[in-house]
């Protein structure tokens, strides 16, 4: 606008306001009768739709589903379209961008055109941005009632309707290999709670698999929901899921159940949205299903993600066995492949094979169908029959997250692995994000925080290590370093030191004191037990980390003086400490009386009640029906006893002659310790030895 | 006003000046839509009362915020109506604001002579909003405190001094006593200053470039 044109509107202007009217009355009477229709307006509101106050502010609940304020709801829905890093577009960029250009407008437009037909682009832009706000508040208002699922129905889907939907609408697109049980646990970006401490483990896995496959969701409601519960499969063991879903019917457990053969009636893509519903592609506790066994608990992975997958997905081939060609003469290879492929009939070969294979492959002849693909093997190496073949066993989402968790978890180190170990073994005395609370040992006592600042600062790790390791026996904490008799190896006392340190830079919510403080009174033995004792023998004194309590044999071991003394001045070299100097007196003889008055249980040495759920825990994922490594199967008591290309590998009455006793106890010379993972608990290695002592019993 | 009373005010307060540049000033001959401003207007003026009846029972700590609130609106004789008043006035506030603003700029009217009357009455907009988002935390129900917690952890995500930013608005890393003090004090003292000062500024600069002609198309 130049001067001439600021000159020509003032003029008119002035024009204008001369044939125009005085504020009052004329105008003024206008606005009064407006603001009067607002007023009359606002009455109305306070008085038919009131103000809703809501429950009292709880910063427990989580559950609680934030709503903003109406007009503010078109920027919650802009903030959808911007996930992740872009977030900060939605939120700060393009509001901030905006309120700079109303604030400049003026400057910036300096036309001289007034009317909005005269400046037509100004004019769309105006209502393009109004339109897009108006819809933007319309979707958000739309979008958040959750999908209405019926109860009975899919419940995965009612858990994500009842919990998810409201911020992120009917479906979430999850980048292949996102590890959602822990984002769900844990919590994420702005405005995403921890849901850890209001979901269970299997809902927050139900929820996982749900996110990931909707479809799989529904499948799993009509084939299995009708027996099965929702969140005893989820997170279930997949080379199981495979063979439940390959064998249909014949599945022994399913025998005598009307099932569908789903090899038929599922298309393979049906059958992938159920398995990865089922076992939601979440590396971590796909890891801890399938690989964890064998590689304890991360594998250190140097090469790129590639070699990676094809390792995983070939399994069995993956181990590098040399090429032979080069270093053996065909002679040599023709008349090692007549070998493998009939031992007997080639005594030729065996030199050969100790030669040059025993120092791997022991004295167990890998077997071969025929010559040509035993001289192919050997000439062009590869083939090695440890690892199963994942590739035929996981879906291709689920073999991804594996892959991406491993890589992860090679060069994060250890803090993932002792987040589990935390919660296993530490959790139950000093809460979940180490908030302390009152000391299960000693009523009136309370365990401080040890996830707080003050606290993580004032220790080095040493200091935690040695802690852990050695327990702190007057204030009730049992060691927990294998050299003092207790559960964790040194390198899972690491894990822990390193899990707790992530505490420092991200420190988890304090429970108030008063919270904390509420339980601590008298203990009757019962609470004592489960408090005190339970930990390691069971709930019911069943046994555990330490040995049952409830068995006749125990009950008559010990008078009543003796388990006193053994209470209190607890075992060398376990991790029984002397809970003399923790406890009463009175206690301690309430314990004694509580102990003498449990249920009689099993024989601890029962193969059905504990040697076989313990086979399944620990052996199963090589030695099953149909995997049998070293021809062994161990999912019956008839399997165990005869199979094994050393078979027998148990001798009844005699420890010292089987093979699986030497292989758990590490005294047999040829190969690793079994399981491979490391040894297992001085109990549960007991429970087996015991077994073959008392003659193998198939009980 | 011709009385001897008039004229012995007039002499010591010359308020018929005031009355004449304020009331019997000229306007161009208008539509309906011209009523938002003095709209918008008469609802800050509701709210500033409402608002100042809600301080005298109101109470900003965690352990009386909700139940004041539950007793203004249960006990206290027309407290019901009083903080419905205000509730739904905050609301109207944000409508009528935006709609004056979308008259002025549809009819041109942020031009010259007015550039700086827009440039308030935009800051004006961002000082409701400001009352909407700091409001909204004071009945300190569910509601409240997680719309709250969700509001401001959208501050953190500014780059570099967003996590300042978010102590700075809460008080402290979590949403506690100190942000329920922090958001009251902006809510009563900071936002009405801030409101009043720009409210007089833009007043002023309305009744001195006269309100203005609604465009024709032929210009």
């Amino acid at each position: 606008m130049n001067e001439q044109e600021k000159k020509s509107y003032l003029t008119r202007y002035h024009e204008a306001k001369e044939k125009g009217v005085p504020f009052f009355p004329d105008i003024i009477f206008k606005d009064v009768i407006v603001s009067l229709l607002v007023f009359v307006l606002l009455i109305a509101l306070a008085r038919v739709v009131g103000v809703p106050l809501e429950a009292r502010a709880d910063p427990a609940d989580t559950n609680y589903t934030p709503r903003p304020e109406w007009y503010f709801m078109f920027l919650f829905q802009l903030l959808k379209y911007f996930p992740g890093n872009l977030e900060v577009i939605g939120v700060m960029v393009i509001p901030t961008l905006m309120i700079l250009l109303l604030l400049v407008l003026p400057y910036i437009d300096r036309s001289p055109k007034r009317h909005y037909m005269n400046r037509p682009w100004a004019s769309l832009a105006a209502l393009a941005v109004v339109g897009g706000i108006a819809t933007l508040t319309v979707l958000a208002v739309l979008e958040a009632p959750p999908p209405q699922v019926t109860a009975g129905a899919d419940q995965a889907a009612l858990l994500y309707s009842k919990n998810c939907s409201n911020c992120h609408g009917p479906s979430i697109d999850v980048p292949p290999g996102t590890d959602l049980h822990q984002l769900i646990a844990g919590g994420k970006h702005a405005g995403m709670p921890a849901w850890g401490g209001d979901l269970s483990t299997d809902e927050i896995d139900a929820l996982a698999g749900f996110i990931v496959s909707p479809k799989g969701s529904a499948l799993y409601t009509s084939q299995c929901g009708s027996c099965h519960e929702l969140t005893v499969l989820a997170a279930g063991n997949p080379l199981e899921l495979q063979r439940v879903l390959d064998q249909g019917p014949d599945y022994p457990p399913h025998t005598g159940v009307q099932v569908q053969r789903w090899s038929d009636t599922l298309s393979v893509s049906e059958r992938n949205a159920l398995l990865n519903f089922l076992a939601a592609p979440d590396g971590q506790r796909l890891f801890a299903v399938n690989c964890a066994g064998c590689h304890g608990h991360g594998v250190v992975f140097s090469g790129d993600e590639k070699q990676l997958r094809t390792l995983i997905a070939d399994g069995g081939q993956h181990l590098a066995m040399p090429a032979w060609r080069g270093t053996l003469t065909e002679g040599d290879l023709v008349t090692l492949a007549a070998y493998v492929v009939d031992p007997a009939a080639t005594p030729a070969g065996q030199t050969l094979f100790e030669q040059h294979c025993s120092t791997c492959h022991g004295d167990h002849v890998p077997a071969s169908p025929d010559k040509d693909t035993a001289r192919k093997v050997i000439a062009t190496g590869g083939g090695h029959v440890t690892m199963p073949v994942w590739g035929t066993v996981l879906t291709p989402e689920q073999l991804d997250a594996l892959v991406t968790y491993t890589l992860a978890a090679g060069q994060g180190g250890g803090a993932a692995a002792g987040g589990q170990l935390y919660a296993q073994n530490c959790s139950p005395c000093h809460g979940q994000f180490g908030e302390g609370g009152p000391n299960p040992t000693r009523a009136g006592d309370i365990i401080a925080p040890i996830s707080s600042a003050e606290f993580l600062k004032t220790r080095d790790d040493i200091t935690l290590r040695a802690i852990i390791s050695q327990g702190q026996p007057n204030f009730g904490m049992s060691p927990f370093g294998a050299a003092n008799g207790g559960p964790l190896s040194d390198d899972e006392v690491d894990a822990v030191v390193s899990f707790m340190r992530s505490w420092e830079a991200n420190p988890p919510v304090e429970l108030p004191t008063e919270v904390a403080q509420a339980q601590a009174a008298a203990l009757t033995g019962d609470q004592l037990f489960t408090n005190v004792c339970s930990r390691c023998h069971g709930p019911l004194g069943e046994g555990g980390i330490g040995p049952a309590l409830n068995t006749p044999a125990f009950q008559a071991k010990y008078d009543d003086q003796a388990l006193y003394d053994l209470i209190s001045k607890g075992h060398a070299a376990s991790q029984m400490i002397a809970w003399g100097e923790v406890l009463t007196t009175e206690q301690i003889q309430q314990l004694v009386r509580y102990v003498r008055a449990l249920q009689p249980g099993q024989d601890p040495m029962t193969f059905s009640g504990a040697v076989l759920p313990l086979l399944q825990e620990k052996c199963a994922v090589c030695h099953a029906a149909d995997i049998k490594l070293g021809g062994w199967d161990s999912s019956s008591y008839k399997a165990v006893m005869t199979t094994g290309d050393n078979s027998p590998v148990v001798v009844p009455g005699d420890v010292s002659a089987s093979l699986l006793a030497q292989k758990v106890l590490g005294t047999h010379t040829q190969g690793k310790i079994m399981p491979p993972s490391g040894k297992m608990t001085a109990w549960n290695i007991q429970l087996i030895t015991d077994w073959i002592a008392a003659g193998a019993p198939d009980n | 006003m011709d009385t001897k009373l008039g004229n012995y005010l007039d002499e010591r307060f010359g308020w018929r000046g005031v009355w004449a540049a304020i009331f019997l000033r000229k306007i161009p001959h208008v539509n309906w839509l011209y009523t938002l401003g003095s709209a918008t207007l008469f609802v800050a003026t509701l709210q500033i009362v409402t608002g100042i009846l809600l301080t005298m029972y109101y109470v900003p700590t965690p352990d009386h915020a909700y139940d004041s609130v539950t007793y203004i609106t249960t006990q206290l004789p027309a407290g019901w109506f009083i903080r419905g008043l205000h509730h739904w006035g905050a609301s109207a506030m944000v409508v009528l604001t935006v709609l004056h603003l979308l008259r002025v700029f549809f009819y041109g009217a942020y031009k010259y002579p007015r550039e700086v009357t827009w440039s308030t009455g935009v800051l004006l907009l961002l000082v409701v909003v400001g009352f909407g988002f700091t409001g909204y935390l004071l009945p300190w129900d569910q509601k409240a405190f997680w719309a709250t917690t969700v509001g401001t952890r959208i501050i953190a995500v500014a780059p570099g001094i967003g996590p300042w930013l978010l102590r700075v608005a809460r008080g402290g890393d979590e949403l506690s006593a100190v942000t329920l003090a922090r958001f009251f004090g902006v809510h009563v003292w900071v936002l009405p200053a801030a409101l009043l000062a720009l409210l007089l500024i833009h007043m002023y600069l309305v009744i001195r470039n006269g309100i203005s002609a609604v465009p024709e198309r032929k210009e």
